[in-house]
């Protein structure tokens, strides 16, 4: 059994208490950083595709059931989310990915993808404005996301990858 | 067979895995309003809550006093209005018997604390700390002092998951208190927005926006904000009025439940969102 596996699990708890009593400090114009796409994105390239897929899929089911959003739609999301992580998952290429400012654009990347979409399944009324609305906050909303990332991934103490 | 299978698996594992939850997904989707998944949700969020209003007493305690400021203030403002208040009261329980008519509006409110907060652009929702057993249940109207919050949308034993109207998933029936004309209020691109209104309505900057006596929804009149401006003039067939609530939802800690549920006759007669909550 690797244990390591659970323990992104058992941070979600602390991470999704921080993004409820935190973020809301850090709004900044309507728009705020996901602390659970770092983690998941974090965890993920740390392991590989499959556990980032299925990560996403239990973070995302998990906010959907706390928060009243339609069950499905972060559930959905994150899956997305986790599995383009995956893509940075590579063994030898690890080290590299998990540096700042790489780290930083890979959030910046998928936080767009992330947001556009569970932005329509918030919208289900489309019209130009409202995708110009929607460009604006997952281009913003994923910028502030990867500022933070950047910050957290230069202060988190000894990196540790995972053999 | 097994073989094909096998191999397949092993060259496209990750896909598999990713169509399978994708597939999953949308199929609950479509079980979002289905009772089970209400009982798993007040499972879940009840759970959560427990946790949570540990760490937002410790959040909030650094505000305790400029809060404590401020509601010496607002008491000092309310004493004077309650003076007021008094004076108008025995002028209406004077024409209210002359006119011989009941007076039927005696709520117990049930005050309650915003243990949580989801920071969310389209679907805003709090958790409170009153649940069931403090009588709270599917569907009862929120308010705070300024005027209505939000609807209750699930419940569990000791906390309850409301949506407020900063939540697209929530349309209300309201109604320009001047002009008595209905509309349909909806949070749409970051605003309070009345949809759908006719070019023909008088309804202008400044009205004062209340909840319609005809919504199913909420079934007291609860003042909700004032007209800000007047959108899609020049293009469509309808309007469209930004509406700035009187609730500023991001300062927002207290809260009450008025304990009534919107008549079951016209629950059953109208389509709204509670019937499959219920």
């Amino acid at each position: 059994m690797k244990y390591y596996r659970i323990i992104p699990f058992l941070i979600f708890i602390p991470v999704i208490i921080l993004q409820i009593n935190i973020v809301p400090l850090l709004l900044f114009n309507g728009i705020y950083p996901d602390l659970i796409l770092i983690l998941l994105v974090y965890y993920t390239i740390q392991n590989n595709q499959i556990f980032g897929t299925i990560s996403g899929f239990i973070f995302g089911g998990l906010y959907d059931l706390i928060f009243g959003t339609i069950l499905g739609s972060m559930m959905l999301t994150k899956t997305l989310s986790g599995f383009l992580s995956g893509y940075f998952s590579s063994e030898n290429k690890r080290d590299i990915y998990l540096k700042a400012l790489n780290f930083s654009l890979i959030i910046f990347l998928i936080g767009i993808i992330d947001k556009i979409i569970f932005g329509f399944f918030s919208y289900f009324e489309l019209s130009t404005r409202l995708l110009l609305s929607l460009f604006t906050n997952s281009l913003f909303g994923s910028l502030y996301t990867s500022v933070l990332s950047f910050i957290l991934i230069i202060l988190l103490p000894n990196r540790r990858l995972i053999e | 067979m097994s073989k094909l299978f096998v191999h397949f698996w092993q060259n496209f594992k990750e896909y598999f895995v990713f169509v399978s939850l994708i597939v999953l997904s949308l199929y609950l989707i479509t079980l979002d309003s289905s009772p089970k998944i209400q009982k798993l949700r007040a499972v879940i969020f009840g759970s959560y809550a427990s946790l949570s209003s540990i760490f937002t007493e410790l959040f909030d305690f650094r505000n305790l006093k400029s809060e404590n400021d401020n509601l010496r203030k607002t008491n000092a403002e309310l004493m004077l209005q309650l003076s007021k208040l008094r004076q108008d009261i025995l002028l209406i329980t004077e024409l209210k018997n002359s006119l011989a008519l009941k007076d039927t509006f005696k709520y117990s409110l049930i005050s309650s604390r915003i243990v949580s907060r989801q920071v969310n652009n389209h679907q805003e929702s709090f958790i409170l700390d009153c649940g069931k057993k403090d009588g709270v249940e599917i569907g009862m109207p929120v308010i705070s002092d300024k005027g209505l919050v939000g609807i209750v949308f699930s419940v569990s034993n000791n906390f309850s998951l409301i949506r407020t109207l900063r939540n697209s998933d929530l349309s209300l029936t309201i109604k320009s208190e001047r002009t008595g004309e209905q509309g349909i209020l909806k949070w749409k691109e970051n605003n309070l927005r009345i949809i759908n209104v006719p070019k023909t309505y008088q309804i202008k900057k400044g009205d004062r926006i209340v909840v319609s006596e005809i919504s199913s929804i909420v079934p007291i009149v609860f003042p909700v904000g004032v007209a800000y401006s007047i959108e899609n003039i020049e293009k469509g067939i309808f309007n469209e009025i930004i509406v700035h609530p009187f609730i500023d939802f991001d300062k927002l800690k207290y809260v009450f439940v008025v304990p009534v549920v919107a008549s079951k006759e016209i629950k059953d007669l109208e389509l709204n969102f509670l019937k499959n909550l219920r």
